[in-house]
């Protein structure tokens, strides 16, 4: 399958890789039907997220449709179109079940870098360097999703593929920016920065109540 | 970066490296506890308590090196998801000479690396 390959710094190519299979029996494969590029992504393009090799697929905000799911997926079924979590979790320890699904302490194979560095490692992350557990990214045709019960969710059919995206990772980005800002009826909210998460972020404080004017 | 985890990732014998796990210290304990925990007891000086706050077990172990280390953090894993993540055998592009002998040492490195 072609995938999108970070070749070094601030270079990529298309490249034909192998297909993704199940690696775990809680795992689904997803074909990827609408993959965003998140300014994070420049983050990893430009070099400043460390532990990227030549040869890893980038990608982490993505819809596609499930085609095939392991044997302990319990939810999750073969032909449902689903958005995808960018951070990994497994949902069942402290932190997955207190809401703090990025502290996850399951998905990161990789943990002793970032601990060394920050004192706790963060959870893994589709296509984001081999510090962030080494996944491999959705700019591709296919991706594989761990904990697929978990990670992934069913988009409804009205919601078209280019609005289901951004639930990936852009929504909750500027929702929890909302949400840290306390924003509630009749804020008058300032957001710097009118990029994908910008806007969410002044889509969540409307939520939130902030009168639209 | 390297030559810091090496050196951290040696023993000390009077050190622990610990992790809370969502299970009730009855499940760890016992004839009925896990394999793995049973092997890791073979070897090293094991400790298993209630968690504070209603978070299960804290699996302690003595003078864990990275090799033990790594089966503590996949034992939590299995208790708690019924699985360890697998990450070899993955979608990737053409790696450079470097990469591929960097990729194996990094996760060599970070998967016994130091809490």
């Amino acid at each position: 399958m072609r995938a999108l390959c970070w070749t070094g710094v601030n270079e990529v190519s298309v490249e034909d890789v192998p297909e993704p299979r199940l690696l775990n029996r809680q795992d689904a494969l997803v074909e990827v039907t609408a993959s965003s590029v998140c300014g994070s992504d420049l983050h990893l393009l430009d070099g400043y997220v460390p532990a990227m090799l030549a040869g890893d697929v980038l990608g982490h905000e993505f819809v596609g449709e499930v085609v095939e799911v392991g044997p302990d997926v319990r939810e999750r079924r073969v032909g449902e179109r689903v958005t995808v979590c960018s951070i990994i979790g497994c949902g069942r320890c402290h932190y997955c079940r207190q809401g703090l699904w990025s502290l996850c302490d399951n998905t990161n194979p990789n943990p002793g870098f970032q601990e060394k560095l920050n004192g706790h490692a963060s959870a893994g992350i589709f296509g984001y360097s081999h510090a962030m557990g080494g996944f491999a990214g959705s700019h591709a045709e296919y991706i594989r999703i761990p904990y697929a019960d978990f990670n992934a969710f069913p988009v409804p059919e009205n919601v078209p593929d280019a609005g289901a995206v951004f639930a990936s990772d852009a929504v909750p980005t500027g929702w929890i920016g909302a949400d840290l800002g306390q924003v509630g009826p009749g804020d008058v909210v300032a957001v710097w920065g009118c990029g994908g998460v910008g806007q969410m972020a002044a889509l969540a404080s409307l939520r939130m109540g902030a009168p639209a004017r | 970066m390297a030559a810091r985890l090496m050196r951290a990732a040696r023993p000390a014998r009077t050190t622990w490296f610990a992790v809370t796990v969502q299970a009730d210290p009855s499940e760890l304990s016992g004839p009925s506890r896990p394999d793995a925990l049973a092997r890791l007891a073979e070897r090293h000086e094991v400790r298993v308590i209630r968690a504070p706050g209603g978070r299960g077990s804290e699996i302690a172990v003595r003078a864990a090196d990275g090799r033990t280390r790594e089966e503590v953090r996949a034992l939590k894993q299995l208790l708690e998801t019924g699985e360890v993540l697998v990450v070899e055998g993955q979608p990737e592009g053409r790696r450079t000479a470097l990469g591929g002998v960097a990729r194996p040492m990094f996760r060599q490195l970070t998967r016994r690396g130091p809490r």
